[in-house]
Formats: structure tokens, sequence, C-alpha cells
């Protein structure tokens, strides 16, 4: 059996966008034609995920995360490259794919908004072809793992938005696929929701071996459930790695919490800087680069006794929001062509 | 076919054989989704009575008149009930268009297109279902609506066929309208073609006039349209109660829905293979 749930290489996507032109003549003028522009959203792409892991592909808004997804679901055909998702190409054997993966899409529902879940479930269960004693046996699972049992008869519309994220959730796992796409699926829930989504979805991949390709901009979602992360930035990979090298690598700073016998405490040690500072307790920033942690603490034990240390990464969202800030300018994402006046975009 | 087999047997659980029962599942759910809209339902059902309130006023004066300036007098009453058919068929009509349109603008066609079944027949499907609710909610609504404003009933012979006929004319028009949303694919804003559509309809269908009133040249070409079939085809069945002309425009309309079903066909293709290339 082929490792790889997902290989792709060398993948991009680009879209004809017709010029806007400014003013009033620009816009009647438009409706004849003009300028067509080539927009890369997806540049030259390539990774691999083995079966069973859990990816988080992350990126801003733009990046070309939803443009990936959809050719990795056969929705879009790409401009060039190749991919290959459970042994198929997406974009030529989308039936046959559509059996054996899952989506979940945040901003989007495929519940039935009057009827309670377990119609949707129903219908679903027609739509892939599955025998319904089969599906009957594989629902009772799913809710009682997604512990649903109540709400799975109540319409749509009375449900919270974390139940309701839940049902979304078993709705795409229903067909057992052995790849599920989740794109920004805690979206909008609370803290509590979130969590628990968060939850489930790493015991389910991990019971049943399900691989994981996971889109959000929430960074707590990528260290809850995913070993891995993929960041893409404006339409390019720029990091693919483990969390934990990802931390090892790019985490230059250390967060330090001194509480202290003393109520006042001086620190002027270069590449430490103070954050936060009250009677008996002082927050360091420390520069990893410039100092250690070990002379950062020797610095303050000299001048206070301590009560309480704590050492703490900067949170995930600083760290990846340094990684695009650092990223390589890159190289024009879009140029103009004039391909022909009249030529539909 | 060969790939759904073999994906059949790549997951356990699978029926081996893909069913037409999916697209049957649609209407199901979208019927019982509809029943949950009675707001909606009864607003149409005010329309239809306010629609039919004014047009048995504006019927009765107009015959009042012809048959003072000795004109040959007309039953007023009968063309009551052309109207409460005529609009019956048309009020019934779910928005498909308008939910196609939504789709394809807002990008959740793409997820749809995800699943193995066809939009454009997962859409027809849920959208018969929605029509079965109205059909029958306004066709009983029609019957007591008709009763009142003609103070008549037609022959139960006329009612049957034009309901007979009126079904399937529904869905014919459905699947026009399911054109016009998937027009979408390219427009982005199905409007201006559904507001063409609907003012033919008004024409040459004969919303609100029988055919019999247009001049030759004018009924010739409405009779040769689809839109004659959908409307004045059934409106005039309940005034004529001919089971002959059930028979042959029973088989008309059926007949128009070969060339829009591959019309519907070839526009998903089309238009799918457009959002496959240039996104949503």
């Amino acid at each position: 059996m082929n490792p790889n749930a997902l290989r792709v290489v060398e993948l991009s996507k680009s879209f004809s966008v017709r010029a806007s032109a400014p003013g009033l003549m620009g816009a009647f003028r438009q409706l004849f034609g003009g300028p067509v522009r080539e927009q890369l959203a997806v540049d030259r792409v390539s990774f691999s995920i083995e079966r069973g892991e859990r990816v988080a592909f992350v990126g801003p808004n733009g990046a070309g995360k939803s443009t990936t997804l959809k050719m990795l679901c056969g929705i879009l055909h790409p401009t060039s490259g190749q991919a290959d998702v459970l042994g198929l190409t997406p974009w030529r054997d989308r039936r046959a794919l559509s059996y054996r993966i899952g989506t979940v899409f945040g901003q989007r529902s495929q519940l039935w908004y009057h009827l309670p879940a377990r119609d949707t479930f129903e219908l679903l269960a027609r739509v892939y072809d599955r025998d319904l004693a089969v599906h009957r046996q594989r629902l009772r699972s799913l809710t009682d793992a997604f512990e649903l049992g109540p709400e799975l008869d109540k319409p749509v519309r009375q449900l919270s938005l974390g139940q309701r994220m839940r049902c979304e959730v078993v709705a795409s796992l229903l067909h057992d696929p052995e790849l599920v796409f989740l794109d920004e699926p805690t979206i909008g829930l609370d803290v509590t929701a979130k969590v628990r989504i968060r939850e489930l979805l790493r015991e389910q991949s991990e019971r049943e071996g399900r691989t994981l390709l996971f889109t959000s901009h929430d960074t707590g979602d990528m260290e809850s459930v995913c070993d891995r992360v993929i960041i893409i930035h404006q339409g390019r990979v720029l990091v693919d790695q483990g969390l934990d090298a990802l931390r090892r690598e790019h985490i230059k700073k250390k967060l330090i919490t001194l509480h202290t016998v003393e109520a006042d405490c001086q620190v002027e040690l270069p590449g430490a800087r103070v954050l936060d500072r009250r009677p008996h307790r002082i927050e360091l920033e420390v520069d990893l680069t410039r100092t250690g942690v070990e002379a950062v603490v020797q610095h303050v034990m000299a001048r206070a006794r301590l009560r309480d240390l704590t050492i703490s990464d900067p949170p995930m969202e600083e760290v990846i929001r340094q990684l695009y800030a650092g990223a390589a300018p890159p190289a024009p994402m879009s140029h103009e062509v004039e391909l022909s006046a009249g030529v539909a975009s | 076919m060969t790939r759904v087999l073999w994906a059949a047997q790549a997951v356990p659980g699978l029926w081996v054989r893909p069913r037409p029962g999916k697209y049957w599942a649609f209407a199901v759910i979208s019927f019982k989704q509809r029943r949950h809209e009675v707001a909606a339902l009864l607003g149409r059902v005010g329309f239809y009575a306010l629609l039919l309130l004014i047009f048995s006023a504006l019927w009765q004066t107009a015959f009042a008149a012809e048959a003072a300036a000795g004109l040959p007098a007309q039953n007023w009453r009968d063309y009551v009930w052309y109207l409460v058919v005529t609009e019956w068929i048309m009020l019934s009509q779910p928005s498909i268009h308008l939910d196609v349109e939504s789709d394809i603008r807002n990008g959740d066609i793409a997820y749809q297109l995800g699943r193995p079944i066809s939009y454009a027949g997962s859409k027809l499907a849920a959208g018969a279902g929605d029509l079965a609710v109205r059909l029958v909610v306004l066709g009983a609504s029609g019957l007591v609506l008709g009763r009142i404003f003609s103070g008549t009933w037609p022959s139960w012979g006329g009612l049957l066929g034009a309901a007979l006929v009126g079904v399937l004319a529904s869905g014919l028009m459905l699947m026009c309208l399911l054109a016009i949303g998937l027009c979408s694919f390219w427009l982005h804003d199905c409007m201006p073609v559904y507001l063409i559509w609907q003012k033919l309809m008004f024409v040459l269908g004969g919303l609100l006039l029988p055919l019999t009133l247009y001049p030759d040249w004018l009924q010739a070409l409405a009779k040769a349209s689809p839109f004659a079939a959908m409307l004045y085809g059934p409106g005039q069945l309940v005034m004529t109660g001919s089971l002959g002309m059930a028979v042959e425009l029973a088989l008309e309309v059926l007949g128009w829905m070969l060339p829009v079903a591959l019309g519907l066909v070839w526009l998903e293709r089309v238009g799918r293979r457009r959002l496959e290339m240039e996104g949503g």
C-alpha cells in the first residue's frame, strides 16, 4: 500500500482576471473587452502527507489554501503540476475520489436548516450509496463519540453553533473517508466548543487512522490537532515541518515570569526586555540570539530572591506572524498580459 | 461507472450499483423542509387570492360592458377558472434559479460538486420536492378560491385534465428555471434572463389572458413555443374539459421536456468545466 495519502508536485493555479479600469468610461469600455491579467493563486506547491498524519495547512487570507484544497478535492483543475490523492488524480477521478474523502467547511453548511440532522445524515447515506444497516451502525458510533444523542432529532436551527459543527463533522465522516479536508472547522465557535471539536477530531483520527488536512487561522487548532504544519504564503510553501521542529527552529524568544520576595527588581541585561512589571512580579521577553535563559535567571537572582519562576514559549501565532513577515519578497504574483480585447475573464 | 464500482469495492458498506434513489432522497428531504415554511406558503396563498379577486372583478366588468355593447356574451366564470389554473402553475414554482445563482455566487457549488451526484440533478430533485408541497397547497387553495370568485365548479373532467397536465407543465417549468439558474455560471446574475423568461410567460404563455383573445399571428407564434404548453394548455383544459386534448397536451409537454433536459445536461457540463478552470 502506498504510504502516502497525498502527494503534490509543483502544483500551480492561475486565474485570468479582467483588469478593472477607473471611471465611468473605463467601466463602459470593460463591457467590450480590456486587458486580462493572469493572477497566480498557487505557485509550484509540493508536499506529501502520509496516511494517518494530521497536517495543518496555514496561511493568511488569499495565500492559496482554499484553492489548493479545491484542487485536491478535484473541484478545480490546476494550471500545471501533479497531485495524487489516495492513488487517484483528483480532477480526473473526482467521482471515485469523492467516496473516499470527506470535507468540512466551517463557513458552509450541508445540514438542512429546518430538519433534524438525522434527515441530512440519511440523505448523505443515499448520496454515498451506503447500505442503510451499515449507515445506521456507523451513525450510532459517531453520535456516541461526538456526544450527539438528543441533538440528532432536534431541528438544526435549534442547535448551538458548537452542536451544529459537531453535526457537520459527523456528516463528513459518515461514509468513512480515508482522508478529510477541514477548512476552518472551528471558525466562530466559543472556547469550550473549539476545544471539544479539536479533541474529537484528534481522537477520531487516532482511533480510525484517518488522515486530516486542516486549514485554520487559529493556531490553537493546529497545536491541538496536528503534528505537522505546512505554512503557505502568497501561493508558495514557506515552511513544511513538524510542530516541535517548528518551535525549535523558529522560536527565538522565551517568556519568563518571575515572582520575587522583594517588591521591586531592576533588570538591565542586553537581550532581556521587560514586558510587565508589578510589585513582586516581573515578566520578561528574552531574545535567545543575544542571551540565554540561564543568564537572565542568574542576573535576577543576583538582585532578588526568587519565589517562583515560569518559562514559556511565545504564542504560536506570534511565531507564524514573524514567519510571514520574514518571508522573502515573492516573485511577482501577477503579471498583466494583454491577451486580447474581448477575451472573457 | 467503472470508477464508481471501483470505489464501491474499495469501501466496505457501499452498494455495488449507483441508484437513482439518491435523487429521490433529495426530493423527499426538500419536501420535508418546505413543510416547515408555513409562513412563506401562506404568503403565496394570500397573493393568489388577491390576484383572483382583482381579475375576477375585472373579467366580470369587462364582460358586462361587452354584453351591453351588443357583442356576443362570454362566460367570465370560465376565465376565472383559467386564471386559477395558470396562476396555480406559476405560483407553485420554487425559486430554484435563485438557489443556483446563490450557490455559484457564494461558492457553495464548489463543495456540492465534490459529491458523487450530479449538481443539476440534485437541484432538480430538491426543486421537485419543493414544488410538490406548493402544488398541493396552492391546488387546494385554488379550488376553494375558484369556487368563491366564480361561483361555479368547472367540469370534473376539465379539472382532472388541467391538474394532470398542470403537474407535468410545472415539471417542465422547473427544468426551465434550473436552466436559467445555470446561466449564472457565465452571468453570475441570472435575473436578467429570468425577467425575459417571465415576460415571455406572461405574453406567449397566456398567463392572464387565454391565447384565443390574441391576434392570429401572435396566437400562432405563442402556440409554437413551449410557453403555451406550460400555461395556456392546462388553462384551456379546465375550460373545455376534453380528454383527447389532455392527452395531446401531456404529450406536447413531454416532448418539450426532452430538449430542455438535454440542454440542462449540456449547461451543467459546460458550466462545471468553466468553474473547474476559472474557479468560482
